[in-house]
């Protein structure tokens, strides 16, 4: 199998994405004939989601033979984080050969840090490879998420009234799938143009255009150099500098693609050496360590390397500790910012005029464009829509406080429910796809478990989760990341619900466990 | 002036942000400055101007000192917004036809002097020595050369830009004194012995040495504005009336340095620190141009127009 895929060559072109948007819209539409008027016998498997996650679920379960499945996504293409961000240099920041599934690897990898287009062409790939078109359903938004305690069966009601029926659920919405113009004062008086970089307007000429860049996160850093090529004026806004790394990314030789090609095993080899430096990092990022310290010297050199002058080099320094926020890597982001038609502005913005951005030093930055880089919505404390388990239980208001759950996967009195990338599952230090799969194999583990018993409920038992919650939040206190700098990881509150105290491996090894006892089964 | 909410100070100076396009700088009234007045003011406004952001820089090192994150982002505001008042200033002297062209105006010897200590050594500083000189010198602005130009200026354009400046400025006061009250409370008091400490390190030394003839030269300036001399004591004063006003306030060491200091400065009498202070204001004015270092690129951020279009 992981040879086949091995062989094909992703397509990884716009128009070739395109058209099969395209196809896929005209499909979905002739597929449309309503099926929400008679009650229709549940699926296996309802996957809520056509990204990275939920297509991988797809692929995991028809080769543990489970066909029996749907996915319901409510744009029109798949792809997701990597659809939606098509903003120009927009790139994976973990090399390609480890941002990816090792049960589809890629010798294709055009460089070490691949761009959006091609991530998105390997998706089309996974999709075309596996046959999995015919499962997902497009523009299906979904609304609304119900167990019947009764039938053991998971409903979803899409935003048209639509529904669909399964025995098991997958939530695989994506963490960073949800954005909107940040709540600037006066943003709506803008006359100019906006864009959000995750809904990239391709048909807007830059050349010779003002343009304000707000937000010099993940996105903006990658954003900015590629702007400062092309547009007219290009003035960055900065609330809180990060850490940058250098970047060490470069054009995969042809001989290198030809190897991974005849020879699998050394793409596999090339895999684990990624996988075991990145694993390191967890050291310097995670905790507080001598090797948090050395990092930051290595990003302090980068900075001094990269930015003569002292003033600029105190707005660009970091003051919280490496790893409490994403740690970023660029080689052309601070060269970028020296360029004679662009500049940096670390004033607070006061607000958003007809013509421009205000800032507290009391001047109007007037631009034609201004370009949002600042992020997603991120629920820590909520679900992106109602999802109601065991006796109408909702678990956005048991959540409250902040995410909880099982593993990161289950949560008590919400039987036979999956999530991907739930609470406590991100990574900081390594590949968001390696704790997937991980995550994947435990919860075709609990759908066979369903199918096999002809369970009506798989139901995760609540002091299981209590304490496992326990152990993750005592770990989570000595992290960087609970350090005292505010980031979109923590609740208002500073309660993290979102990452994961330690390796990829101690993940991964928790996660290879299903334990029956810790369920309660009906 | 009771003890303040940083929080609600916070979200109030989030939502009561003015620019400078808000005020028309060509509205009439700019002719209302007299020929026997324009030389004074000129220079006055440029060391007003340059006070301004002097004061903004050191808020900037104040924010990196920051206990906490509501204080570091109020130092970031009060930051930006001395530099909105600089920039405001520097929109009148526009006004008055006393810039050169588009140049910012040169700043004095004295002023370099500290523009450049500030770049070298107050990050390095700790919170409770520049969190006292801070808001002495704002009590200075704000209680006297601020009202003092206000009864000489007619222009009523100038009177637009100072309300604004001045309402700033009370909020600067408000959280300078709320923070000297801080540092001398139980829980955060680090101890005499340790604040102190920073008193005999060579680069706050340097500070003093820097500080000391500013302040001398800026009174001579007002003096030959015409500034009755008691006024600026008056203000002086304030600090130490406010800043003593409780008992946590009065156990601040720092407060009682930089009180001592205020005493001395207002003291013509006190021989023994304005005869060396004098001469080195001497001193400095002597120390050519060509000897000082590139002015740091902090500076070069400063305008008078209210709008960048590129
Ligand atoms: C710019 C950027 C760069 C990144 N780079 C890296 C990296 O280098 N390394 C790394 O490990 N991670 C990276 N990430 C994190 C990345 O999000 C994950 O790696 C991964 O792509 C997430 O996949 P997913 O399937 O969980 O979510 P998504 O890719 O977001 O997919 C979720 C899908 O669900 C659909 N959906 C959402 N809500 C509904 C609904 N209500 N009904 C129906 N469908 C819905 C969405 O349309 C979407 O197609 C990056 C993220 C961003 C934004
Ligand atoms: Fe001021
Ligand atoms: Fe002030």
């Amino acid at each position: 199998m992981t040879e086949s895929t091995a062989k094909k060559k992703p397509a990884p072109r716009k128009a070739a994405t395109r058209k099969r948007a395209t196809a896929a819209k005209k499909a979905a539409a002739k597929r449309k004939p309503a099926r929400n008027t008679q009650p229709v016998k549940p699926v296996s498997v309802l996957i809520v989601g056509a990204g990275f996650a939920g297509l991988g679920m797809a692929i995991r379960l028809k080769q543990a033979g489970i066909d029996d499945f749907v996915i319901l996504e409510r744009a029109s293409a798949v792809g997701g984080t990597w659809r939606d961000n098509q903003y120009p240099g927009a790139a994976c920041d973990i090399p390609s050969n480890l941002y990816s599934y090792s049960f589809a690897p890629n010798p294709d990898w055009s460089r070490s840090f691949s761009g959006s287009e091609e991530i998105l062409g390997y998706i089309h790939h996974l999709v075309a490879e596996f046959d999995l078109e015919k499962h997902i359903r497009f523009e299906k938004n979904v609304a609304d998420l119900s167990f019947d305690e009764k039938s053991g069966v998971w409903t979803a009601t899409t935003d048209k009234k639509e529904t669909f029926a399964g025995r098991a659920a997958i939530m695989a919405q994506g963490p960073l799938s949800n954005c909107s113009f940040p709540a600037i004062t006066g943003i709506d008086d803008f006359q100019g143009h906006k864009i959000h970089s995750a809904r990239w307007d391709h048909d807007y000429d830059f050349r010779g255009k003002r343009v304000a860049v707000i937000g010099t996160g993940a996105s903006g850093i990658q954003i900015i150099p590629e702007l400062v090529k092309t547009a007219g004026h290009v003035k960055v806004f900065q609330r809180t500098p990060g850490w940058v790394l250098p970047r060490p990314d470069f054009a995969t030789p042809a001989w290198n693609k030809a190897l991974f090609r005849k020879l699998p095993a050394s793409q596999q080899a090339m895999r684990n050496l990624l996988y075991w430096t990145h694993e390191s990092m967890a050291l310097a990022v995670i905790w507080n360590s001598p090797l948090t310290r050395i990092a930051e010297r290595v990003a302090r050199l980068h900075l001094r390397r990269q930015v003569k002058d002292r003033w600029l080099r105190r707005q660009l320094t970091p003051d919280f500790t490496i790893g409490c926020k994403r740690v970023l890597v660029s080689n052309d982001y601070y060269p970028a910012l020296q360029k004679d038609n662009a500049k940096l502005i670390t004033w607070p913005i006061a607000r958003i005029s007809e013509k421009g951005v205000r800032t507290v030093e009391g001047i109007e930055h007037q631009v034609d464009c201004i370009v949002f880089a600042t992020g997603f919505d991120v629920s820590h404390s909520g679900t992106p829509f109602p999802v109601k388990g065991r006796g109408g239980r909702v678990l956005g208001d048991e959540w409250q406080g902040g995410a909880q759950a099982y593993k990161s996967i289950n949560v008590s009195g919400y039987p036979n429910l999956f999530m991907t990338f739930g609470p406590n599952s991100g990574p900081g230090h390594n590949s968001a796809l390696v704790y997937m799969e991980s995550q994947l194999d435990y919860a075709v583990k609990g759908i066979e478990k369903i199918l096999k018993d002809d369970l009506k409920m798989l139901d995760v038992k609540e002091g299981v989760q209590r304490r496992h919650n326990k152990a993750i939040q005592k770990r989570l206190a000595r992290t960087n990341w609970n350090s005292g700098c505010k980031s979109w990881y923590l609740t208002e509150d500073g309660f993290n619900a979102t990452m994961y105290p330690g390796f990829a491996t101690q993940y991964a090894a928790q996660m290879a466990e299903f334990e029956e006892r810790d369920y309660e089964t009906v | 002036m009771a003890s303040i909410d940083l929080d609600k100070m916070l979200t109030k100076i989030k939502s009561t942000q003015w620019a400078l396009s808000d005020i028309d700088w060509d509205a009439p009234g700019a002719d209302l400055i007299t020929d026997e007045q324009w030389p004074k003011l000129k220079e006055f406004m440029a060391d007003l101007m340059w006070i301004e952001h002097v004061g903004a820089r050191a808020f900037a090192a104040l924010a990196k000192k920051a206990p906490d994150d509501t204080l570091r982002q109020i130092y970031t505001y009060f930051h930006a917004e001395e530099q909105r008042h600089a920039n405001a200033e520097m929109a009148l002297m526009k006004r008055w036809g006393m810039l050169d062209g588009d140049e910012i105006p040169e700043p004095n010897i004295n002023l370099r002097i500290v523009i450049e200590w500030l770049d070298r050594f107050a990050d390095e500083m700790p919170l409770y020595v520049l969190g006292t000189v801070v808001p002495m010198l704002e009590i200075a602005l704000d209680g006297a050369l601020c009202t003092f130009l206000l009864d000489t200026v007619k222009d009523p354009v100038c009177h637009q830009a100072f309300e604004r400046i001045n309402d700033d400025e009370s909020r600067h006061l408000g959280v300078g004194f709320t923070v000297m009250e801080m540092q001398g409370r139980g829980k955060t008091f680090i101890g005499a012995t340790k604040m102190l400490a920073p008193l005999m390190d060579p680069r706050l030394i340097l500070g003093i040495a820097s500080y000391a003839p500013l302040l001398n030269k800026m009174r001579d300036n007002v003096i030959a504005m015409g500034l009755p001399e008691e006024k600026l004591y008056k203000a002086m004063k304030k600090f130490e009336r406010i800043g003593g006003r409780t008992e946590d306030g009065r156990r601040n060491p720092w407060f009682q340095i930089i009180k001592y200091h205020g005493r001395f400065v207002t003291n013509r009498s006190q021989r023994a620190y304005h005869v060396p202070v004098d001469g080195l204001v001497k001193l400095t004015n002597m120390v050519p141009r060509r000897a000082l270092p590139a002015v740091p690129s902090w500076v070069k951020e400063l305008t008078w127009q209210p709008t960048a279009t590129h």
